[in-house]
């Protein structure tokens, strides 16, 4: 009745982290470390897992000959958002006809 | 946000989603510093302009080539927030297609008003030598009212989009002083093209900045 949730998006950091990439063109690493007040070492991991699945691009580059990494949603990781979103939604509201 | 794979509710998620977009959707920063500049030049160029038709005095250059020396720190001020930058969001796209348009569309105007000058010349010429006065006409009295008109739009959509209020009233004297100076001389056009800079970028950039400078301080 109910569509799973998708298992990579589910967890907090991971979602946030998806949040704000969506509603940007890109971000670096610190944009999103500050944003969603984890650590550095949690966050690469779980940027990792978004990478995987191939959510978003990871792009590492040099700035003034510091590291610099630059996360980016891809269409894969957009229409994975929207689909969570809509089964939230479902979730949220199970009388209404599903949007799918 | 220490656990990564705590599970959330439903409406937790949702939560977390509206949070995440609205802590993106403020990330747009702009320092002033690109306003402050092109307020500050064209205000100059205006009122040097207008002394010297009050006072009839001439310059050993044209002024308005300060506009072009100004791109120079523009691109350095441009590239400088662009590695300071930590996000690029799409407000910072949309802004610098509008800014950018606008840039040449200025160039665009400059060739525009050239080319019909340089019509005009001999049909003026014409003139002189049949009625032996000149025409109670000067088009660069005109070519003023286009420019703050151009002046008005990306100032405007900047204002609205980004609810910068100060901009956008800057932007609306604009277009009313585009109006006006239909029905004044050169000499005042200047006066108007001044007061519109400074009305519609410097004001706006110092703001701009001091609102900058103050977020900064209260994220350290």
């Amino acid at each position: 009745m109910f569509k799973e949730l998708d298992p990579i998006l589910h967890s907090q950091l991971r979602l946030a982290v998806v949040s704000l990439l969506i509603s940007v063109k890109e971000a670096e690493f610190t944009f999103l470390k500050e944003k969603t007040n984890s650590s550095a070492g949690n966050l690469s991991v779980q940027i990792n897992k978004l990478k995987d699945a191939g959510y978003i691009d990871v792009a590492k580059q040099f700035s003034n000959n510091y590291p610099q990494t630059i996360c980016k949603i891809t269409p894969i990781g957009i229409n994975a958002f929207e689909l969570y979103v809509k089964a939230l939604q479902a979730y949220m509201n199970p009388f209404n006809k599903s949007p799918s | 946000m220490e656990e990564a794979e705590k599970i959330l509710t439903e409406k937790e998620s949702l939560e977390l989603i509206s949070q995440m977009i609205n802590k993106a959707k403020n990330s747009y920063h702009d320092s002033g510093i690109g306003p402050i500049l092109w307020g500050s030049v064209i205000a100059l160029c205006s009122l040097v302009t207008f002394l010297q038709i009050r006072f009839d005095f001439p310059l050993p250059f044209d002024i308005w080539y300060l506009t072009l020396i100004a791109i120079l720190p523009q691109i350095l001020i441009v590239r400088k927030e662009k590695k300071k930058n930590k996000v690029r969001s799409y407000d910072n796209i949309t802004m610098d297609y509008v800014w950018t348009s606008f840039g040449i569309g200025i160039f665009i105007l400059v060739f525009i008003n050239a080319n019909i000058v340089s019509h005009l010349n001999p049909i003026f010429q014409t003139y002189i030598d049949v009625k032996g006065t000149r025409p109670n006409f000067n088009y660069s009295s005109f070519s003023t009212s286009f420019f703050l008109l151009l002046y008005g739009f990306p100032t405007i959509i900047t204002g609205g989009c980004m609810k910068m209020k100060p901009m956008l009233i800057g932007g609306i004297i604009c277009w009313i002083a585009a109006i006006v100076s239909v029905y004044t001389t050169i000499q005042w056009d200047m006066l108007l093209t001044a007061f519109a800079a400074i009305s519609a970028w410097l004001i706006p950039g110092i703001i701009m900045m001091k609102r900058n400078k103050k977020s900064q301080a209260n994220n350290v």
